[in-house]
């Protein structure tokens, strides 16, 4: 039988969002981002993209092509938690969802169709119930599978919906430039150009064999790809791999004090990430990047990884790990230029769950718990920061205005944006 | 330095220090030993800045001094040479030869006196709070063995990465470990005299499981445990282990011990370790869970693991309470049991599916075992 995907991408999420908050941004160029030296695109608004502002790219190179454009620093608890609006509209079509990022989502609706309509149904109502719901638009890709569906979703944004029945998927995907496939980044496509490849209608015309030979198993995924093929299903639990959060600083850290301050800002982010997805960890990673040059604007690099007795979303035993890890790189003297705190090996939160002796009474385990689940509804509702650990108070100067980094504490005007929002 | 030693002797010390030496050193004059001539004996010395050993040898010296050189490397020449008595000598400056019969060896040495201290650093008011006890050997090599397993491997959990002294008003010694999951306690006879005197004390695990080593096929010897201030000091014979205590204190265990010691199940160790062991081979790292499901005078263990299969086994039990289904990580029981004696009759003490289970042999009540449930349902 044939499957029915839904891509569904939110337009200009991170933009989106605070143009609807704040009117005086509507109708501009608005570029969401750390505004920094060393800040990074997040996401732009449609104003913004006509210029060449994209995502990931610097922010100086951004506004060198913008000028006028307003720099907003993201609120990324906020976005999570429109984020979660929009998950919960898209659970009560299917509970085959496969999160993408916090603003994009496959759903498989084969077997919806008796209960919602055609899959164009479906769209059609998660769009409009988005809009009214959360003022936001969403673009949707529809197809018989995830390849062709992703592809969709990009063609009319924003605000898109487009359907690409069977018959019409080579015709579809064929015009397209070969860079469109998944896995197909810079150092593959300079190879396939070299073969004269430059759209998928090109590559389809090589054999299997041709293109295994070529690229190994990569080259069987490049074949399948190319006749439109895609068999991956919408997998519920392939939700994330790993959660993590990192920071770039404006200027290099060369004190540990400086930077034990970030590992616990960042551990308790990360915890409060996976209670918010009801998930625990058993391996936290460390990722260490010094001031050291390499060459061709690279820089060394150290990755550390511990994996815990028991997994965890406690944001004590991961900064302890995280501390751990941490005083294990070389060189620190030489200056941290970013850090980053990662949790990976994730499972389902309270599947064989290890309960732990040194509480007063065993239901503490789940007070805890609870007790971090109060703090994040404190957290959503009224700013990330509002209530922390004592030892992170005294971190604030040191720390910059990076993408994922940044508190309401650091907005422009914090009174006003904070009566806005209520 | 020159010495003659006994092949079989310079091995079974060089054996002793292997554990200590450093193998993977930022400071490479770690992972050398350091060999000192004087008088009678020859002493090896090799410390890693946590934890020093220093192991007095047979020997014939025929000139004083010292060397130093990468200890694994002689230790393995010195396995493979024919069991004669061989030489050390300094070989000019920076040299070190080693040799036997028709074989002839120059390795590098380190200047001695750059060797750091093996007793790790011990402080000016140390010398006041010294303690010590004598036990045969036997008994402490069975209080570590009963006790490391279940300290903390994890780095990140400090005050847990070792075992936990205490004296007791008995003048029992008590060894206390934890890590945070389940909790070991052992008391033996030590006849302490000054118990107020006795600090708290957390000794590393590095440290225990190179003393574990030295006491491990222990007959009669005696032992003596020092403590001084920031060092605890053991001596066996001609060998002394040093040890850095871990700073930072050991979580209030008191509480977490039952106190209502009401409902339990009795059973054989190995009918149970036996049954554990087989199914603790259709889980997975991640996923350690047995269920133990007690009806009337019977125990139904079991694992479930999704991908991978299921097991049950069944086992007759002195049932002293009433039914109960409780969860707990195998590998924990596992462990636990694999340090008793045989032929013991387990008690297991529970309350209920979420409150820490007490274990004990009948035959030995000062060893107690508690170890937290797990929600496996």
């Amino acid at each position: 039988m044939q499957r029915r995907i839904i891509h569904l991408d939110m337009d200009a999420f991170y933009a989106a969002i605070e143009q609807r908050d704040f009117p005086e941004l509507r109708g501009k160029p608005v570029i969401v981002g750390g505004n920094s030296q060393r800040g990074v695109v997040a996401t732009a608004s449609y104003e913004a993209r006509p210029y060449g502002v994209r995502s990931a790219m610097p922010m100086m190179q951004a506004l060198k092509l913008c000028p006028q454009a307003i720099v907003v620093p993201p609120r990324r608890d906020h976005y999570l938690a429109v984020s979660r609006q929009i998950f919960a509209i898209l659970r009560s079509f299917t509970p085959l969802i496969e999160p993408v990022s916090l603003d994009e989502a496959f759903l498989d609706v084969t077997a919806s169709k008796q209960l919602f309509g055609t899959a164009r149904d479906i769209a059609q109502r998660i769009k409009a119930r988005i809009h009214s719901e959360t003022q936001l638009t969403a673009s949707a890709g529809i197809a018989a599978n995830k390849f062709v569906a992703k592809i969709a979703s990009d063609m009319r944004k924003p605000d898109g919906l487009v359907e690409i029945p069977a018959q019409e998927i080579l015709a579809f995907i064929h015009p397209l430039p070969v860079t469109k496939i998944w896995g197909v980044g810079r150092v593959t496509a300079q190879t396939l150009h070299g073969m004269g490849v430059q759209t998928i209608g090109d590559l389809a015309r090589f054999s299997r064999d041709a293109l295994v030979s070529r690229f190994g198993v990569h080259g069987d995924q490049l074949y399948r790809l190319s006749h439109g093929i895609d068999e991956r299903a919408v997998d519920p639990n392939l939700e994330v791999k790993s959660l993590g959060e990192e920071e770039t600083f404006e200027h290099d850290l060369t004190q540990d004090r400086d930077v034990h301050p970030v590992l616990l800002h960042q551990a308790q982010t990360v915890a409060q990430r996976l209670r918010g997805r009801h998930l625990v960890g058993w391996t936290i990673t460390v990722k260490i990047k010094l001031a050291e040059r390499l060459g061709e604007g690279r820089f060394r690099l150290y990755t550390r990884s511990h994996t815990l007795p028991s997994p965890t979303n406690d944001a004590q035993a991961i900064y302890r790990a995280a501390l751990v890890l941490y005083d294990a790189v070389p060189r620190r003297q030489l200056g941290v230029r970013l850090a980053g705190v990662y949790a990976s090996g994730l499972e389902p939160e309270g599947k064989n769950a290890q309960l732990d002796l040194f509480v007063s009474a065993p239901q503490q385990t789940d007070k805890r718990r609870q007790l971090g689940h109060v703090l994040d509804q404190l957290a959503s509702r009224y700013g990330e920061g509002i209530v922390r650990l004592g030892a992170t108070r005294s971190m604030r100067p040191a720390r910059s205005q990076d993408p994922g980094s940044v508190r309401k504490e650091d907005m422009h005007d914090p009174v006003a944006r904070d009566k806005k929002e209520r | 330095m020159e010495c003659a030693v006994e092949k079989e002797e310079l091995l079974r010390c060089l054996y002793l220090v292997q554990g200590v030496v450093e193998k993977r050193s930022s400071l490479p004059i770690l992972s050398h030993v350091l060999i000192e001539g004087r008088e009678e004996t020859v002493s090896l010395g090799a410390t890693d800045l946590e934890i020093g050993i220093r192991q007095q040898c047979k020997a014939v010296v025929k000139k004083s001094g010292a060397v130093t050189t990468d200890a694994r490397k002689l230790y393995e020449i010195v396995r493979e040479l024919p069991p004669e008595r061989l030489i050390l000598r300094s070989s000019g400056e920076g040299w070190v030869e080693v040799s036997s019969g028709r074989s002839r060896f120059r390795m590098a040495s380190f200047d001695p006196k750059e060797f750091p201290a093996i007793t790790p650093t011990v402080g000016t008011d140390d010398k006041k709070v010294a303690v010590s006890v004598a036990l045969p050997g036997k008994i402490l090599g069975e209080m570590i063995e009963k006790t490391l397993f279940a300290s903390s491997p994890d780095e990140s959990r400090q005050n847990l990465s070792g075992v936990y002294l205490e004296a007791q008003p008995t003048g029992k010694l008590r060894m206390v470990s934890s890590d945070g999951h389940r909790l070991a306690i052992i008391e033996r006879e030590a006849g302490i005299a000054e118990v107020d005197a006795w600090p708290h004390a957390i000794l590393p695990r590095k440290g225990l499981i190179e003393a574990r080593k030295l006491l491990e096929k222990d007959e009669d010897s005696e032992t003596d445990l020092a403590l001084h201030g920031a060092t605890a000091v053991l001596k066996k014979g001609t060998t002394e282990l040093s040890m850095r205590l871990i700073e930072g204190d050991f979580p209030d265990y008191h509480q977490v011990i039952p106190k209502e010691k009401k409902n339990f199940v009795s059973f054989p160790r190995e009918e149970f370790l036996s049954a554990v062991r087989r199914l603790l081979v259709l889980t997975t790292e991640r996923a350690r869970g047995v269920k133990l499901q007690i009806e009337k005078q019977k125990m139904t263990v079991s694992v479930n693991t999704p991908d991978l299969g299921e097991g049950t086994e069944e086992l007759e039990v002195e049932n002293n309470g009433g039914d109960l289904t409780i969860g707990f990580n195998g590998r924990y029981l596992t462990e636990v049991l694999n340090v008793l004696d045989e032929g013991l009759k387990i008690n297991l003490f529970l309350k209920d599916e979420v409150s820490p289970g007490l274990l004990q042999a009948e035959e030995d009540p000062d060893f107690s075992y508690i170890i937290m449930p797990m929600r496996i349902f």
